[in-house]
């Protein structure tokens, strides 16, 4: 019987994490053949790094093409795409490492496209230059609001990139642009991205590319890879198996 | 972070003499010491400073955001669930799973995956609109005015009863009469010997005239001494239930027990009664004189090796038990072609989408037409499997390699009406004479073998018999010489084929709406992959009036082609046992652990397991209510029922986590029936909210939400491992703290049950419940227990805890209180198994391992027996309302009311078919409260086809009023001088068959928040995040002749949820 792709991949994680950051190279793989539109990555996304109402950092859209009865159904999940060229960076005006928002190149999130909410101004500029929508202004709210009471668990922490962010007023992350970051601090822990552990469908394929033995890599090879908005040039790391074009559900 | 059990913890330890356990837990200790220190300092590396994977803050248990119950770890801080991911140790949320042996640590770092409701569970836990103590109503019952009161005082008023609502203008001169008066039969010698007899009147072989000579001293204890049938005063306590799951089910046994009454129902008929009772009827076994034992169960298929299945209405990526197990045996054979599945429904699902060209939209409420029309095909295509069918026995079956066997060869008698009745017993030709059988028990039973037709010649035979194989000829119709002259008979499968030959696959292709090839190609493809294919059937054709046969019509597809226990075939459920009564190794049997019970006898107020012509109430045709001489636990006969008093009035209604007035077709009914102060004179009701239907109650009792309780979960047709998940609590509650018994415990559903049992003086609880030295005074003292039978359960036990194990066990239940946690207490209760409980409460309960869920092709938990494909005890049962038979031989029926009539007069002016659905978000009436969902999907949908909507002139996000021929005006009268209209708005779909219309369950609620209410004078006011979408379930029809309830499957039980007629009107 063969493992829990899951399993497999906290495996590969693990041997990963042995490497030089150098030497790897995060990368996600969305198989939109086998997501059932379940949204448990975007709730599991909300509650693991305590999302305000509204914002999300792992959509997945639910689109249908055709006439009755030759119908289709796309659901399409779109974290942020980590990307080499990242536009949001170019567009922030606190550039650059030390700054709002980078492209990183150490440690384990090294690849990923960090946003340190204490320089972060909350311009809103990067969240216009993001050609993927993937980037939100966290405006406040709480998820009992319009109730009686506010919870207890509302006000724990967040652990986004391994530091505490507990919901508290103005302070940040509130009022920041806020975005997905592959799970860094989970990563840090070992731990997989909370939206490739809590995929139903097994859609989600996450791991070290530049690992020839880690699944994210096989499934690359073994399929056609498509990525959204190819003629932006933002060299995105999260790649598509798909049987339809997916460019046409995006945006 | 506080120790609050610190000292419980020293005093185990101390107690388990356990060396090295302390110092484990010193060392512990200073590296926590040393952890803060460095975490002031700023010095945690970011795998330190990540909390929620430390095996501390891990706490494993089951999920109820629906009844999937898939097994979840809890990621608590400083007491707080702050985190839910799926457990993987539990075959539900990881494929294949852990196994138990898998340390703890490797497992903290590993996250099976759950469904969205999961994720948010904790948000219905931590919900500011949760009742804490108990509240009593301070105006008329559904005004939604209450008053919090000390516990002790309400259940003194429910037992005492008197002027308890002489505060209610209009009630001022109203007695109430208390449990303590209901409890009128006491001796349970009596309860035996007027059982006995009640079952001679039923018999005929009683006179009410003897009865009442014979009980004369005793005749005051029952409902009504002319009938004696209605049983004693004791079945006037009405209790019944939404979700309720093991465990608790035993908890309220054992009062019900005790209390004698027969009133306990659940709600199955609402979810898909006519699906279980189908297959119980399906799995009743011959037992010499008749069938009996039939399973209220059913199967499904094993998708992760199955190569082809038929799904007909049933909705797996959004529910349908459910998607965190199901889909990921599903998705990539579905992506690289090893698994081919087509959809029967009239939506187009999210399953049918992940397999393209798989969808075949039907009628709704015509599945049975499309089943008959394959059954043809298989016919005249001989595709069917002859080597199985022959078998009639199980020695011929095991000859075959195969564990199940059906009645197919077995000879039915023909009557004069040329219609089938019974099977033909040896007896009746002379082949072999009745005998008398002792059973295990002692019971002398009569046995007479059946008759097959063997080259011509019949053939005598027992279906049970191991040794001597016999197999009969497929398709008989002739007659069999006998003393009384010739018998006409026929085999089961000639009856088939007879039935499936009354149409034509055009004539069912055209009741489905669908081209008749398609029937071809789905009956070829499901007849091309051997045992490995499989009818997978859910509430899409159960949830109607012809459900019952429907689903009978689909079940019997997977017999054609035998695959029952085979691997990719069609599976049951497989379940460790909670209540000791399964192995000598399990320390309590709760059978034993039990005072003698009173046998409750006596009709019950929905007449389950009764037939109309054996009642005293018999009155020729039409019945005023249905009888269910199949069925039980018909959730919609239990508040009209009680309204009309039929067949007799009741004095005290319970209930619990129960929604009726919201999930029932037409539940507007059930808030008329509750307000009905004659004839529900005392309603009270546990809930963790003033819901959609506790808000009528007279008290509400705050019940612990799931994360703060225990349960046994048990588990789901599709799951071939054999596992039992033990719900625990992982987090404190909020409810007040009360003694009960003298011990202190946060108001429960089972403090409740323990408080009543404790004023009423019954047996079996309270200090040396169980018996000497063995109290049942608090809920852990069940449930610890219960958790030692599942860990002892089987050929081998789980394995002991290591230290380690122990102390992580008690280090992350640090945070619970003592009223809730005791570690000496529980140890106490466990006994020598302790060590095994704590291993199966660290892992979230008791599973298999993947590898011994099959034996070579076949399932390794086998259901292993007969199952029918003629149905005699549904063919000898009588339709209350006509008095025909009902039909042993499934088929298409149309669509009725109770008498039998069309629907022509209701549809009219009424051009579109109401159905529901699911989404993976929502689970009927309590997930209305978990934000993370509600931000997600604030608001439902009707999805309309582009087609209607086109011709009606509607658009996307036009709002509409929901009327049908029964709810003209569109609205939910609350009965409170409120009206809630069911608005909605509009969604332009290709996805769903024209002329049929639906909406996803879950919103449109009232109660729960998303009302104002008014406790102790101040007013909460409602939560508007919990006021969107519509709810059109009072759009649905109600039955013309009961005039009080939706309509029925008066067979199988299950409630009309797709037949109404509806109109759209743009508001």
């Amino acid at each position: 019987m063969q493992p829990d792709i899951i399993v497999t991949m906290h495996e590969d994680l693990e041997r990963a994490l042995k490497k030089p950051p150098e030497q790897r190279r995060w990368v996600m793989l969305l198989d939109v053949r086998k997501c059932i539109g379940c949204h448990a990555c975007t709730i599991a996304c909300v509650s693991e790094n305590k999302l305000p109402p509204h914002l999300y950092y792992r959509p997945v859209s639910d689109q249908e093409r055709g006439k009755y009865p030759h119908v289709t159904r796309t659901f399409l999940p779109r974290p942020c795409m980590q990307c080499d060229e990242p536009r949001c960076v170019a567009a922030c005006p606190a550039k650059g490492k030390g700054g709002a928002t980078w492209k990183e190149t150490e440690g384990v999130g090294a690849g990923t496209v960090p946003i340190d909410y204490a320089k972060c101004r909350g311009c809103g500029k990067c969240v216009a230059a993001c050609p993927y929508g993937a980037r939100t202004l966290d405006r406040g709210g709480y998820h009992s609001d319009g109730t009686p009471a506010r919870q207890r668990y509302e006000a724990m922490p967040s652990y986004e990139y391994s530091k505490k962010w507990p919901r508290e007023g103005e302070k940040p992350p509130v009022g920041r642009a806020r975005k997905c970051h592959f799970c860094v601090h989970r990563l840090a822990s070992g731990l997989l991205p909370q939206c490739i552990t809590s995929c139903v469908g097994r859609a989600g394929y996450f791991g070290d590319e530049n690992d020839p033995e880690s699944l994210v890599a096989k499934v690359k090879k073994a399929n056609r890879i498509q990525i959204l908005e190819p003629a932006a040039g933002t060299a995105p790391r999260v790649y598509y198996v798909a049987n339809e074009k997916l460019e046409v559900f995006h945006g | 972070m506080a120790d609050r059990n610190g000292s419980s913890r020293r005093e185990f330890l101390k107690r388990s003499a356990l060396a090295g356990c302390g110092a484990l837990a010193a060392s512990q200790l200073d590296l926590a010491r040393a952890l803060v220190a460095r975490a002031e300092a700023g010095e945690l590396t970011p795998a330190e400073l990540y909390e929620l994977n430390r095996l501390e803050n891990t706490l494993y248990t089951a999920c109820l955001g629906c009844n999937t119950g898939c097994g979840i770890k809890v990621k608590v801080l400083d007491g707080v669930a702050v985190k839910i991911d799926g457990n993987p140790y539990n075959p539900f949320t990881l494929h294949p799973h852990l196994p138990m042996t898998t340390d703890l640590s490797t497992a903290a770092r590993l996250d099976g995956a759950i469904c969205p409701k999961g994720q948010a569970a904790h948000q219905g836990a931590y919900d500011p609109y949760r009742i804490r103590k108990v509240l009593k109503r301070a105006g008329r019952r559904g005004e939604n005015r209450w008053t919090s009161i000390p516990f002790d005082q309400a259940v003194d008023e429910i037992v005492k009863g008197g002027k308890l609502f002489a505060h209610v203008p209009g009630e001022e001169h109203r007695t109430v009469t208390g449990l303590e008066e209901v409890f009128a039969l006491r001796d349970p010698k009596v309860f035996a010997e007027m059982g006995e007899d009640v079952a001679k009147l039923r018999k005929k072989a009683m006179t009410v005239e003897e009865f009442k000579a014979k009980h004369a001293a005793n005749l005051r204890f029952l409902i009504d001494p002319d009938h004696p049938d209605f049983g004693p005063r004791n079945n006037q306590f009405v209790y019944f239930w939404g979700r309720k799951k093991g465990g608790r089910s035993e908890f309220a046994k054992r009062f019900l027990d005790a209390f004698g009454t027969v009133n306990a129902h659940g709600h199955t008929t609402v979810c898909q009664g006519s699906l279980y009772f189908a297959c119980k009827a399906m799995s009743e076994q011959y037992a010499g004189d008749g069938f009996k034992d039939g399973q209220k169960f059913y199967w499904q298929a094993d998708t992760e090796n199955a190569e082809y299945v038929l799904f007909v209405g049933a909705n797996l990526f959004d529910a349908n038990y459910g998607p965190p197990n199901r889909s990921p045996r599903m998705t990539q054979r579905l992506a690289d072609g090893s698994l081919k599945i087509t959809v029967v429904d009239p939506r187009f699902s999210k399953l049918a989408s992940r397999a393209p060209g798989s969808w075949v939209p039907v009628k709704p409420g015509t599945d049975a037409a499309f089943a008959m029309g394959m059954t043809r095909w298989i016919f005249e295509h001989q595709r069917y499997d002859a080597r199985y069918l022959a078998n009639a026995n199980k020695a011929a079956a095991a000859a075959d390699g195969e564990s199940t066997w059906s009645n197919g060869a077995w000879l039915v008698k023909i009557g004069a009406d040329g219609e089938p009745g019974g099977f033909l017993r040896a007896s009746e030709l002379g082949l072999r004479p009745a005998e008398v059988r002792t059973s295990q028990d002692g019971k002398q039973t009569r046995y007479e073998d059946l008759v097959v037709l063997r080259d011509g010649k019949p053939v005598a035979f027992d279906p049970n018999d191991e040794k001597e194989a016999v197999e009969g000829a497929l398709f008989v119709d002739t007659a069999l010489p006998s003393e009384q002259g010739p018998v006409k008979v026929k085999s089961a499968l000639q009856l088939m084929r007879e039935v499936a030959s009354e149409r034509t696959i055009a004539q069912n292709a055209a009741l489905c709406g669908v081209a008749p090839e398609v029937i071809e190609q789905v009956a070829r493809e499901f007849t091309s992959h051997g045992k490995k294919a499989a009818v997978d059937v859910h509430r899409g054709p159960a949830q109607h009036t012809n459900g019952f046969y429907a689903i009978s019509a689909l079940m019997n597809l997977n017999l054609l082609v035998g695959n029952f226990d085979w691997a990719g075939g069609m599976i049951a459920a497989s379940t460790f046992n909670v209540d000791g009564t399964k192995t000598a190794a399990q320390p309590f049997d709760l059978k034993k652990l039990a005072p003698k019970p009173r046998k409750p006898f006596g009709l019950s107020v929905i007449r389950h397991d009764a037939k109309y012509e054996e009642s005293t109430v018999f009155a020729g045709y039409p019945a005023k209510r249905n009888w269910w001489p199949l069925s039980s636990d018909v959730y919609e006969e239990i508040l009209p029922s009680i309204q009309d008093a039929y067949p007799y009035p009741v004095k005290v209604v319970y209930s619990y986590m129960a929604a009726a007035t919201y999930s029932l077709p037409a539940g507007q009914t059930n808030i008329r029936a509750l307000q009905d102060l004659e004839r529900v004179p005392l309603y009270f009701a546990s809930d963790i909210t003033v819901g959609p239907t506790s808000l009528y109650a007279d008290y509400v009792f705050p019940d612990v939400h799931f994360l703060e309780r225990w349960e046994m979960q048990g588990s789901h047709p599709n799951m071939p491992v054999k596992v039992q998940p033990v719900r625990t609590p992982v987090i404190g509650s909020p409810n007040e703290v009360v003694r009960v018994f003298g011990e202190e415990q946060p108001i429960s559903y089972e403090t409740l049950w323990l408080a009543l049992a404790e004023r009423l003086g019954l047996a079996g609880f309270g200090k040396d419940g169980f018996a000497p030295g063995r109290d049942l005074t608090r809920p852990d003292d069940f449930y610890v227990r219960l958790t030692a039978n599942v860990a002892t359960d089987g050929k081998q036990p789980v394995a002991d805890a290591s230290d380690e194990e122990v102390r992580v066990f008690l280090q992350s239940r640090r945070h619970l209180p003592r009223s809730v946690f005791d570690a000496a207490r529980w140890e106490r209760s466990a006994g020598p198994a302790w060590r095994k409980v704590v291993t199966v409460l660290t892992r979230g309960g008791r599973f298999d391992t993947a590898e011994k869920a099959y034996e070579g092709d076949h399932v390794a938990n086998r259901y292993g027996k007969l199952i029918n494909l003629y149905q005699e005890k549904t063919a000898r049962a009588k339709d209350a309302f006509t008095g025909k038979h009902y039909l042993g031989m499934a088929r298409y029926v149309p669509v009725t009311d109770t008498l039998g009539r069309d629907t022509r007069a209701l549809e009219a002016g009424h051009d579109l078919q109401l159905i529901t659905h699911k989404d993976v978000r929502m689970t009927k009436s309590r997930t209305i409260t978990h934000p993370y969902l509600t931000a997600h999907l604030p608001e439902n949908a009707i999805l309309v086809n582009a087609r209607d909507a086109k011709r009606l002139g509607l658009r996307s996000g036009q709002r509409v009023k929901v009327v049908s021929a029964t709810n003209r005006r569109g609205v939910w009268d609350l009965g409170n001088g409120h009206e809630k209209p069911m608005i909605g708005k509009v969604a332009v779909v290709e996805g769903i068959r024209p002329g049929v219309v639906t909406f996803t369950l879950g919103h449109g609620v009232w109660g729960s928040g998303a009302t104002a209410m008014v406790i102790d004078g101040a007013t909460l006011e409602a939560a508007p995040s919990r006021q969107g979408g519509v709810h059109a379930n009072a759009a649905m029809w109600i039955d013309p002749h009961l005039k009080n309830t939706c309509f029925i499957d008066k067979v199988g039980g299950s409630v009309s949820f797709y037949d109404t007629r509806v109109k759209l009107v743009p508001v």
